[in-house]
């Protein structure tokens, strides 16, 4: 079943992720909601591994590649002479070049965080607007027989609004 | 297509001007022959006065001295084709090249008038249709079919009258014979009372054009920016450059 | 008394501190509200701006319908001045554009905190005066219809375009600033058009739930999101250097004189960080009274802010007179004749106009009390900009009105419809800064709040200052 507490303080939080880690509840079972970033580690989760870098990587490649095509093979497609220079010139190409390079980077950065958010998603997930007033939100995948531990553990930790999420469309 | 000796595209050629500032009287005969033959339109006085003036080879003038002793040197300026153009690289779309006859060629189609050639030039023989031209009946019926009638918003200067170039060869070609030297003649060589306007190609040494341009005379404009330009103009006698 | 009450009343009787700490004491709630109301409730002053600003920019249009309609004749451009105001203030938007990245890049980079309620209004500068510098390459075109012909792509003509032209260099480098500096200040919005979705109806819910993309905040997207942003900062730094270089290049790779100088791409890029930056002050200090932010919007940030623009402009002067002295030494006829009109012919006025209006405020930024008032800093800073302005035109039209053949030397005088065109698209950078500044929250909140997370008061011998966290 899922649960979802709110908290207002990180410590809280924190120790309460704690104790699930210690009742055998996995990370991939807890998610947590917060208004703002708090920093690595401060609520005691292991860190993910983005593919992002790649995506990046991949985007720049591409991006020096339709420079090299635009800057170096496109005079040669329909040759004009230009009066003392030659079709292709480095000074040129490299600006052109490097432009499209970083466009690529930058674009393959926005749509390869969207993609790695899986954005954008606008149908029901379990949320709460107080999430945005400052409040901690952690949700549960836990199992039934566990329910009333988690409960009782999530008082001491001064948990309200305890209860199954609204799924709001988002 | 086999090789053939009288396309420019197809042999050494080298357009050039040979401008003997000796025999010209500044009459500009030359400027009314270029108008007519381009269809050059004619803006007023009040646009020439604000610089904006058309013509595609004018004669500059320059007066020295204080009254009575009073000089005008002159000497005629159009598109000096150069070889090493600055004009040519800035333009974004192509609309001037270098072609193989060693000309700076303009395509009025292509151009969309951002006016970067106009100010890399360093002749500033570059004029530009700042609105659109107006040629009042009956001058339509003078308009040369030869050549495109541009609208605003175009680039345009000295062709060394490419279309007469092209129309020689042609007909030579249909004829079967070679282009003579002198056969060619651009609109203001053609109309030059004191013939000091000299066409011919630089890659046929024997041509006249050729001959004058290795005169102890010849200086170029601007030598010292480099541009290798395709007009010569030989040194004048006392009331000249 | 217990030691936080103790604290409590100490912090109560500081200064300067003060605000900042009123700021700490407020709940995340409060802070929501704070930068949401100001954009719920528009007064009659802003109908007003809104519509005089549109007038200006519909005439602008029409002006500009105009030029098409009739041929570029309608200015005041001739053989040999064919580049006018349209360059100039071309040249001038993108200067304006620099500042953005400066503050949310560079000092998102150097980890500077004071940058926090910045960063969205000048992001959103950026983009807009990119907006505003991208309309002039089409506006000061002859044949605008054909513009599509500098787009590379294939096509049946089977040309592609000039890749040597700097003109080419600077459609594609403006269109890859406006691309990364929109997607930076939307990547850097998102979890604020959640928190905007949550506590507004209506078509606005409606515009945030769909810009906010579904935005949860959970830990895996806050990860995500500082990563992608990260990765921004760093490349959009050499973008920005770039795009102002290649604006530089519109002119330098030029040989007339004046023009050919090996220092103006890092005098323009200089120079844009000195009117952007300025700019921004400006700008701030009007948006901070005009929709009370006084809160967020500190002494502190405008004092880092005016010292900044004052080092920008020390810079400034540096690369200026780099650039003047080995012109002037150097005794070229040409450039010697530019440096008489400059100094003392025709355009002395221009030209003293420029270096006082570019110096003094150098030196007013100096004192502190100039750089925390708000009045003196827009009075500085609007300043500077109108130095930096004739600065471009001087270039821009000033070297063009000599050149190597005396016989083709020539002046300029400006019509209506030049002047028209450049009020429209300063109108219209305003007019899309009041918009913005009601559809979208100014203040970063999340980056705020993310602040506070760093700040705690902590006793160093008789005083009672606020440290901050080493935490990312």
């Amino acid at each position: 079943m899922t649960l979802m507490a709110l908290f207002h303080e990180s410590a809280d939080t924190a120790e309460v992720i704690d104790e699930l880690h210690n009742l055998g509840i996995a990370d991939n079972k807890i998610v947590v909601i917060t208004g703002l970033p708090y920093p690595e580690g401060a609520l005691g989760r292991h860190r993910e591994w983005l593919t992002l870098p790649y995506i990046v990587l991949a985007g720049a490649a591409a991006g020096l590649g339709i420079g090299l095509f635009l800057a170096v093979i496109t005079p040669h497609l329909y040759r004009l002479d230009v009066g003392g220079h030659p079709p292709v010139g480095f000074p040129p190409a490299a600006v052109i070049i490097f432009i499209f390079t970083m466009m690529a980077t930058i674009v393959s950065t926005f749509l390869g965080v969207l993609w790695e958010m899986n954005f954008p998603r606008f149908g029901p997930a379990p949320y709460h607007k107080l999430v945005t007033d400052g409040h901690l939100a952690v949700i549960l995948d836990i199992p039934t027989r566990l329910e009333g531990q988690v409960r009782q553990m999530l008082e001491t930790h001064h948990a309200h609004h305890v209860g199954e999420p609204e799924r709001m469309t988002l | 297509m086999a090789t053939d000796a009288n396309l420019s595209v197809e042999n050494d050629r080298r357009w050039v001007l040979v401008v003997d500032l000796d025999r010209c009287t500044g009459c500009q005969a030359c400027v009314v022959a270029c108008h007519a033959e381009n269809n050059i339109p004619v803006v007023g006085e009040k646009q020439a006065a604000y610089g904006r003036w058309m013509h595609w080879i004018i004669i500059q003038r320059y007066w020295e001295g204080e009254y009575p002793n009073v000089k005008a040197r002159f000497m005629p300026v159009m598109c000096q084709q150069c070889t090493e153009a600055p004009c040519e690289p800035v333009c974004p779309v192509f609309a001037t090249y270098h072609n193989a006859e060693g000309l700076n060629a303009q395509i009025y189609n292509r151009c969309i008038g951002t006016r970067f050639c106009g100010s890399a030039c360093p002749y500033k023989v570059r004029t530009y249709n700042w609105f659109r031209p107006e040629f009042p009946e009956p001058l339509t019926e003078q308009l040369n079919p030869d050549v495109t009638v541009r609208t605003r918003g175009i680039m345009e200067k000295c062709t060394f009258c490419i279309q007469r170039i092209r129309r020689a060869e042609i007909d030579s070609q249909a004829e079967g014979r070679i282009l003579a030297d002198g056969e060619i003649q651009p609109a203001c060589v053609q109309t030059c009372p004191t013939s000091a306007l000299v066409f011919g190609d630089l890659g046929d040494p024997d041509s006249r054009a050729s001959q004058l341009a290795r005169s102890h005379r010849s200086f170029r404009l601007l030598p010292e920016l480099g541009t290798d330009p395709g007009v010569i103009y030989l040194k004048g006698g006392e009331t000249n450059v | 008394m217990s030691e936080p009450e103790d604290m409590e009343q100490e912090i109560r009787q500081t200064t300067p501190y003060d605000e900042r700490l009123l700021l700490a004491q407020r709940t995340d709630s409060e802070i929501n509200q704070a930068v949401l109301q100001p954009m719920l409730q528009t007064g009659k002053g802003f109908w007003v701006l809104v519509t005089g600003l549109s007038l200006i920019v519909a005439w602008g249009v029409y002006a500009w319908s105009y030029l098409i309609y009739w041929g570029i004749g309608v200015t005041g451009k001739n053989r040999p001045v064919y580049w006018t105001l349209f360059i100039t203030t071309f040249v001038f938007w993108v200067g304006i554009s620099h500042a953005g990245t400066m503050i949310s890049a560079v000092l998102r980079l150097l980890k500077a905190d004071w940058r926090r309620p910045i960063t969205r209004g000048a992001e959103a500068m950026t983009a807009f005066a990119l907006m505003m510098a991208g309309l002039y390459p089409l506006i000061h075109l002859g044949r605008v219809w054909k513009f599509y012909w500098m787009v590379p792509y294939p096509n049946n003509r089977l040309m592609w375009p000039n890749f040597q032209s700097p003109l080419m260099w600077d459609m594609v480098a403006i269109f890859t600033y406006l691309i990364g500096s929109s997607l930076y200040l939307y990547l850097a919005l998102i979890p604020d058009m959640a928190m905007a979705r949550d506590h507004t109806g209506s078509w606005r819910f409606k515009l945030y739930r769909v810009l906010a993309l579904g935005w949860r905040g959970t830990e895996g997207e806050w990860h995500k999101l500082h990563r992608a942003l990260g990765i921004f900062s760093v490349a959009i730094i050499p973008i920005f250097l770039s795009v102002h270089s290649i604006v530089s290049w519109d002119f330098a790779v030029t040989i007339q004189p004046r023009w050919h100088s090996t220092i103006f791409a890092p005098y323009f890029v200089i120079g844009a960080v000195y009117s952007g930056l300025s700019a921004l002050a400006s700008i701030l200090v009007v948006v901070r009274r005009g929709m009370r932010l006084q809160e967020f919007l500190r002494a502190e940030h405008f004092d880092s802010l005016g010292k900044l623009v004052m080092v920008a402009g020390m810079a400034w002067v540096y690369f200026w007179f780099a650039g003047f002295i080995v012109e002037w030494y150097g005794n070229e006829p040409v450039v010697r004749e530019l440096i008489r009109e400059e100094v003392s012919g025709h355009l002395a006025p221009f030209f003293y106009l420029q270096m006082s209006a570019n110096l003094i405020p150098i030196a007013l930024l100096v004192f502190k009390r100039v750089r925390t008032t708000p009045a003196l800093l827009l009075a500085t800073t609007l300043l500077v900009n109108v130095g930096m302005f004739t600065e471009r035109a001087l270039i821009v039209i000033g070297s063009l009105q000599r050149n190597d053949l005396p016989f083709n030397w020539g002046n300029y005088r400006p019509t209506w419809v030049e002047i028209s065109i450049v009020a429209m698209t300063f109108a219209g950078f305003a007019l899309l800064y009041t918009l913005f500044s009601r559809i979208i929250p100014f203040v970063p909140v999340w980056e705020i709040k993310e602040g506070r997370l760093r700040y705690t008061m902590r006793r160093i011998g008789r005083l009672l200052v606020p440290t901050a966290a080493e935490i990312d």
